[in-house]
Order: C-alpha cells, then structure tokens, then sequence
C-alpha cells in the first residue's frame, strides 16, 4: 500500500529536511508539523512515527542534545517541533549547540499567529521570532506569501547556512493559508 | 566512596571510549584527575549529558567505536528524566550511562535531590535499560567491566558520597576547543 501524499507544503519541507543533509531527524509532535512527520517517515520507509533515521523525542531541550551532538561524530541532525517549545530548548540551544559551535537545524511551526484558536499561547509564540535574535540563533522565516517550492529550498538552504555557519539554524514555518493546518 | 575516587576508577577505564561529563564538580573533577581529548565536558548544560551521549550513540552506530559512556550525576539526571525513556525507546546499543548518585545537588550547596527516596536505577529498568549497580571501588570496577561487555542501554547506578574534591580548579577552557579537540579524538576512530 502506498502512502497518500502529504499535503503540498508539508511535502516541501519534509523533502528540504533530507536535502538539507540530515542524518538522523529528531521530532516533538505538534500537529501543524504531523503531515511533516508523515512524509518523513514514508520516505525512510518507516510507519507509525518512526524509521531508522525519524523518531519521537518527549522533549525539546532533549532534543537539541541529541541531534545537537551528531557533528561531534562528523554526522548532521533536524529536529521538527513547535515553536512554543523554544520555551523549554533555549539553554540547551545556548549553553551546548551555540556554545559549542554545533550545527543544527531546527524546523518549528508557529502557533499564536493568524489563525490561532488558543487564547493564550500567543502570549509565548509572538515573542519567540524577538527572543531567538536575542539569543543569537539565526532564523528564517515561511509564510503563505511564498510557495512549496520556495519552502523546500529554504529548509535546504538553512541546513547548509548551519554547517556554514557552525550554529545552529532555526527555521519558522507559518502554516496559516497553506494548505496546511495552522493551529 | 568519593565522586573523585570513582573518576579515577572510571578514567581508568574508559582511555579509548568518548565520555560525556555533566556540568560543574563532576566535569572539573575528571579533568583534574585525567584531562583528555576523549571526554567531552558540558560546562553549563544542565541535565543533558544523557542525551548527547545518546545522539553520539546512534551516530557511531555502525562505526568502530565500542561504547559510549555518560558519566551523569542524579540532580542532572533528574533535570532531564526523559534520557530514561528516550533511551528505552530508541535503545542505542552502545549507549552507557554510569550515574554518580550522591542524592545531593553537589554543585549547589548539596541540596537534597530525590534520589534519597527513589532508586533511579529501578527506575532505569522500568524504562528498558539493563541497569548495573556498584557502592565501592571494588564493585564499580567489576560492574564497569560488566556494563561495558552488555548490550545498550546500560544504567551503571553507582552510590556515592556526597561532597566535592577539595581545590579542583574550575574549568575555564572555551568549550569550542573542548568540543573540536573531543570531535577530532573521535574522528581517528569512527
């Protein structure tokens, strides 16, 4: 049975995530980012939210340690997340991926935006674009204004500009009026 | 048995593996017994020792590289619990983490950690870990060399004193240079 294809901009950076030379790719559910999390796994011929190079972590600070690490081995690591999470990854970004001079690239959906149902979790989500410049981490951002395309090459591109760079690389994707789910 | 006497037993005994050392007492104290290009010290990432060693676990997979050792203390692993079932879970065969458990913060006034009233290594084995366990130089060198020989993951849950090493210096290296000097040790071998 074949998997159905994920909706267009999902599709786009999932395929920017493997272009952009990732090894292993780590994720914290959101469900903005589930069609991602799909298509990744389809395409390392995994099911149920896994493969050999796609798995679950509970935790975003968690994650940056362990896909933070793999260039100290000569490998490249993703993580997919929500944004909100930044609020629990940004001393393991700051006192190990950064500190440390560790490429990675982190691709997070947004919530809090257009489109946004919860009345509180803007209070975070607005501020994060601020607090990630703040800290030094460079960001990208996506939003309906450009298409699939230009998502997948961007995802691609952020991962070279993290190796280029020895840091770690965020990317925003703003999922509202895509066809994708925006909160 | 001192934090200081079971790095010296563990410094013996990891010379050819990679080590990651959580942050403050335990990191300056394995440096001042045996500073080498091989451990990799975490200077202010709380908790995290546990999963980098995890991240480097699955990157060396296929390589040859025998085990990768965390040397993580029972306050870090209690900030970041979910090494325990994120290590269950992906089961990184040559992951090995030994767990220095003093139930202190020792780099914070020695503050009571949970580990008084809970047993983290059964709580390792309810998470999938083989678990090993050691209270003095003798049985931290025999469970060592067991923990080394099993599949991963592997809990070595060693009790130990509280107290720091009196007059270790800090360690003020730029964690840049810890970290090229660690990943170039490591390419020779992977």
């Amino acid at each position: 049975m074949t998997s159905p294809e994920p909706p267009a901009y999902a599709g786009a950076v999932a395929r920017g995530l493997w272009d952009a030379g990732a090894d292993l790719i780590g994720y914290v559910p959101s469900a903005s980012v589930a069609p991602v999390i799909d298509a990744l796994v389809a395409a390392d011929g995994g099911a149920r939210g896994s493969s050999a190079r796609v798995f679950p972590l509970s935790r975003e600070e968690e994650a940056m340690g362990v896909l933070g690490a793999l260039p100290l081995a000569g490998g490249f690591g993703a993580v997919v997340m929500q944004d909100n999470g930044f609020g629990n990854a940004l001393t393991a970004l700051t006192t190990f991926n950064a500190a440390y001079h560790l490429p990675l690239l982190v691709v997070a959906n947004t919530r809090g935006g257009l489109g946004e149902y919860n009345s509180m979790i803007h209070t975070f989500g607005q501020h994060v674009p601020g607090l990630l410049d703040r800290v030094g981490l460079r960001t990208f951002e996506l939003d309906r204004r450009s298409g699939p395309e230009d998502w997948h090459a961007v995802v691609a591109e952020a991962g070279a500009h993290a190796r280029m760079t020895f840091r770690p690389v965020v990317v925003l994707a703003h999922f509202w009026a895509t066809d994708g789910r925006g909160a | 048995m001192r934090r200081v006497e079971a790095l010296e037993i563990l410094a013996d005994a990891t010379a050819d593996l990679p080590v990651v050392v959580t942050c403050a007492a335990t990191s300056r104290e394995l440096a001042a017994v045996a500073d080498r290009p091989n451990h990799l010290y975490l200077l202010d990432a709380m908790g995290l020792a546990g999963s980098v060693a995890t991240g480097l676990a699955l990157a060396v997979a296929d390589a040859p590289v025998e085990r990768v050792v965390a040397i993580e203390g029972d306050g870090s692993l209690l900030m970041n619990p979910n090494v325990l079932p994120t290590g269950g879970h992906l089961r990184p065969r040559k992951l090995l983490m030994v767990l220095l458990d003093n139930a202190v913060y020792g780099s914070t006034a020695d503050l009571p950690t949970y580990a008084a009233g809970l047993d983290l290594g059964g709580v390792a084995a309810a998470c999938g870990w083989a678990v090993r366990r050691a209270d003095d130089p003798g049985t931290l060198r025999r469970a060592f060399a067991e923990a080394r020989a099993a599949d991963g993951p592997v809990l070595l849950h060693v009790r130990i004193a509280p107290g720091n090493a009196p007059d270790v210096p800090r360690l003020l290296e730029d964690p840049v240079v810890l970290g090229r000097r660690f990943r170039d040790w490591l390419a020779e071998r992977a």
